[in-house]
């Protein structure tokens, strides 16, 4: 299909900040804003110097709208690195609890380490409380686990869903240096700015006249973000291969997968 | 005889005992009687204050404490001791609170505070541990997802839940006089009224609103405090 | 900008060491660097792409044996793969130094746990995760181990492939090539795998040994000389070093890069 978009360091503002601030024992890394390397010609001309970032843009695309009582969050699960596809199927969908599912996605290594690092605090906690962390209380240590690397961030992108203490759907969305707020919808991570506008209309119900703010019931969530997914596939070159849709009631966690566009 | 083993903390007698920590549990014998009462409405707490003449301030004697807006404690042996272990409550209360946003359990409170007072005498102990056992008892009173809970806490760190419970000095009496008047369907106005009946009786002094300490933990005013008048209140119609 | 590099900077020696200085990786200053301590942020000898792809009842990873120091094709005869344990191969690709002390660690961490004698071993998702580990590790204090590692095992009748890279990257795939074998390798690799998902050995023996001939004619960097390690229910196999067949009978058409 048409043009899809390139992901590029100069236009992440996060990552800019994040590069920016970032300290090495008491002095700045040798180079201001680190370069990241693309997929650089190989025998350009003059002698070719590396400089090592400490981050990478992995892509990857999540989504969760939360209904009366239930809570929806997809993802897809293409893993990239410049122009490669590293993966078809790494979903970014982490199950934190029976009824709590984390979307995390941004640079896959730091991807990793926070997950795991939040699958220990929840076992500890369990442990530590006799009882399952509530999503609002995940949230609000999942902001300050990401606070607490305020100067050398996790470069993640998250959104938690889950249902709340009196079994309505909950969203959490977070930047990376933990920032937080419960919301009914939102997209995050690649195509996040394709997505999110999408979502006002559809879910929002925002720039429409005489329109009845009705609650959006489960089939229709569901639906939509297929829908959605599919065209953030056409045109975000980090999303792809294939959708997980992963839907939270009271019953527990369904879920579902469907294949996306493979290019 | 016994000399051998009392003086040493870490070490067990022939009978498997630790003396230090039976000791510490006499000395809270030897302090001032603290009542507290669970009904389903809320928690009573109760203390007797000694006011030992006539020119102290009594308002300066602290026995009951609030923790967190949910949580109240009250203390009875070596005061002085029980303000390392209200601390520690109070830091853990709100560290949970600043970490996961909701309020900490009454339990979880218990655990955190008796972690402390366990590690006694270890080589590299908390901040706040000492060579010694805390000579105080503790009253934990609170209200949590789980409903009005009363934990009693002893030197060795045990913490066990309780219906209602009596501390110090006056407990025999005061606990035997708690099982005849509890039950399970009690008000928090008949705790109330029944706590200082029974302190009054193992008291040596006469109860007045200025020897006595009150407070309850409820849903709807949480940690409060009885002014001098309000425990006047109560007290009239003993 | 390039002329200063090689040397027409009026230095004595160009890009060679000079008087009293420390001797540098080519593109490097010639003068010793002052200042707070730096770790190595670039690599020095380098070895190219690393590919790796699961078959019926095992898993195969390759890399060829050259080291580059620069454009330089310095080593010509270092080996790139290395058995784990029992059940695990890696294959390393970046700064060849690197791969060596992490090869030390890693060799003396299985010696380590057999000394035990317990009868346990890691298995290649453990040695995965522990690589996994290292790597974020090191690039979280600034001082990286400047690979891709590929991972290859079998274990409980599962074959597993697995990459991690010197920013704790780490994905499992049924096949991997990094470096310029991701451009070139990986494209042929997954069109092998999707037309016939359940391949043999030796039919993924030649598939990667054609891939290896592929960045051959392509990759500057890389030479025709290989190995594999082949891990199966049986055990690790390490194959004698071996070359393609290659034909540069075309060579002279090709015209405008002289």
């Amino acid at each position: 299909m048409g043009k899809k978009t390139l992901w590029k360091p100069e236009s992440d503002f996060f990552l800019q900040q994040i590069l920016q601030n970032i300290s090495v024992e008491g002095g700045n890394m040798a180079q201001p804003g680190v370069q990241m390397q693309g997929p650089e010609p190989y025998g350009a001309h003059g002698p070719r110097q590396q400089y090592f970032s400490p981050y990478s843009w992995n892509g990857g695309t999540v989504l969760a709208i939360a209904g009366e009582d239930y809570a929806v969050l997809a993802c897809d699960a293409r893993l990239s690195e410049y122009f490669s596809i590293l993966s078809r199927d790494s979903p970014k969908r982490y199950k934190l609890t029976d009824m709590t599912v984390l979307g995390c996605c941004g640079f896959h290594g730091d991807v990793l380490t926070l997950t795991k690092m939040l699958d220990a605090r929840l076992k500890n906690y369990k442990h530590e409380h006799n009882k399952t962390m509530s999503c609002k209380s995940i949230a609000a240590m999942l902001s300050t686990v990401l606070y607490y690397r305020r100067f050398f961030p996790y470069y993640t992108y998250n959104i938690l869903a889950g249902l709340d203490e009196e079994g309505k759907g909950c969203v959490y969305s977070f930047d990376p240096i933990g920032s937080y707020e419960r919301e009914v919808y939102r997209a995050g991570g690649s195509a996040s700015a394709l997505l999110q506008p999408l979502l006002d209309n559809q879910i929002g119900m925002k720039n429409m006249q005489g329109v009845q703010r009705l609650p959006v019931p489960k089939e229709k969530a569901v639906a939509l973000v297929k829908d959605v997914f599919i065209s953030a596939a056409e045109r975000d070159i980090y999303t792809g291969d294939q959708i997980i849709i992963n839907v939270i009631t009271k019953d527990g966690i369904q879920e579902e997968s469907f294949p996306l566009r493979r290019d | 005889m016994h000399l051998q083993y009392s003086y040493s903390l870490a070490t067990f007698s022939p009978e498997g005992r630790l003396f230090q920590i039976e000791y510490a549990i006499e000395a809270i014998k030897l302090g001032s009687t603290a009542i507290g009462i669970q009904t389903s409405e809320g928690i009573v707490l109760a203390v007797e204050k000694r006011i030992t003449s006539p020119l102290m301030v009594s308002t300066s004697v602290e026995k009951i404490v609030e923790v967190d807006s949910h949580i109240g404690c009250a203390v009875s042996g070596l005061v002085a001791d029980s303000r390392t272990m209200i601390d520690k409550a109070r830091v853990e209360a709100q560290n949970y609170w600043f970490t996961y946003n909701e309020q900490m359990s009454v339990e979880s409170v218990c655990q955190a505070v008796a972690n402390l007072a366990i590690q006694f005498g270890e080589e590299d102990p908390d901040p706040g541990a000492m060579s010694r056992p805390f000579g105080v008892a503790l009253l934990v009173a609170g209200i949590d997802e789980k409903g009005p809970q009363l934990f009693h806490m002893d030197p060795s760190g045990t913490y066990v839940q309780y219906d209602a419970k009596a501390i110090g000095s006056g407990s025999e009496g005061a606990q035997s006089s708690l099982q005849e008047v509890y039950h399970k369907s009690m008000t928090l106005k008949e705790a109330l009224k029944s706590a200082l009946t029974i302190l009054k009786q193992v008291m040596e002094e006469k109860l007045n609103s200025t020897n006595v300490e009150v407070a309850t933990i409820t849903r709807e005013k949480r940690f409060h405090m009885f002014s001098k008048e309000e425990v006047e209140e109560v007290i009239k119609d003993l | 900008m390039a002329a200063e590099h090689f040397g027409f900077s009026g230095e004595l020696w160009g890009n060679g060491p000079s008087p009293g200085g420390f001797y540098s990786t080519p593109g490097g200053t010639t003068t010793p660097q002052h200042g707070p301590t730096k770790h190595t942020l670039h690599p020095m000898t380098m070895g190219t792409s690393v590919l790796g792809v699961k078959f019926d009842g095992g898993v195969v990873v390759a890399a060829d044996m050259l080291g580059s120091y620069g454009s330089l094709a310095r080593y010509r005869n270092i080996s790139r793969v290395m058995k784990v344990n029992n059940t695990t191969v890696l294959a390393g690709a970046g700064d060849y130094a690197d791969y060596q002390f992490l090869k030390e660690v890693l060799d003396q961490k299985i010696i380590d746990d057999e000394l035990l004698g317990d009868g346990h071993s890691f298995s290649p998702k453990a040695i995965f995760s522990w690589l996994t580990r290292v790597m974020y590790n090191r690039r979280t204090r600034f001082n990286p181990l400047w690979n891709q590692v590929v991972i290859g095992g079998f274990n409980n009748g599962e074959p597993f492939l697995g990459y991690v890279d010197k920013i704790g990257v780490a994905y499992e795939a049924p096949t991997i090539a990094t470096g310029m074998g991701a451009y070139m390798a990986q494209p042929l690799l997954r069109d092998a795998l999707e037309k016939k998902p359940n391949m043999s050995q030796s039919e993924a023996l030649e598939l990667l040994e054609r891939c290896l001939k592929v960045l051959f004619y392509r990759d500057a960097r890389s030479f025709n000389k290989f190995e594999f390690a082949i891990v199966t229910a049986a055990g690790v196999e390490i194959l004698q070093p071996r070359s393609a067949e290659a034909n540069w009978s075309i060579a002279h058409l090709i015209k405008g890069y002289e």
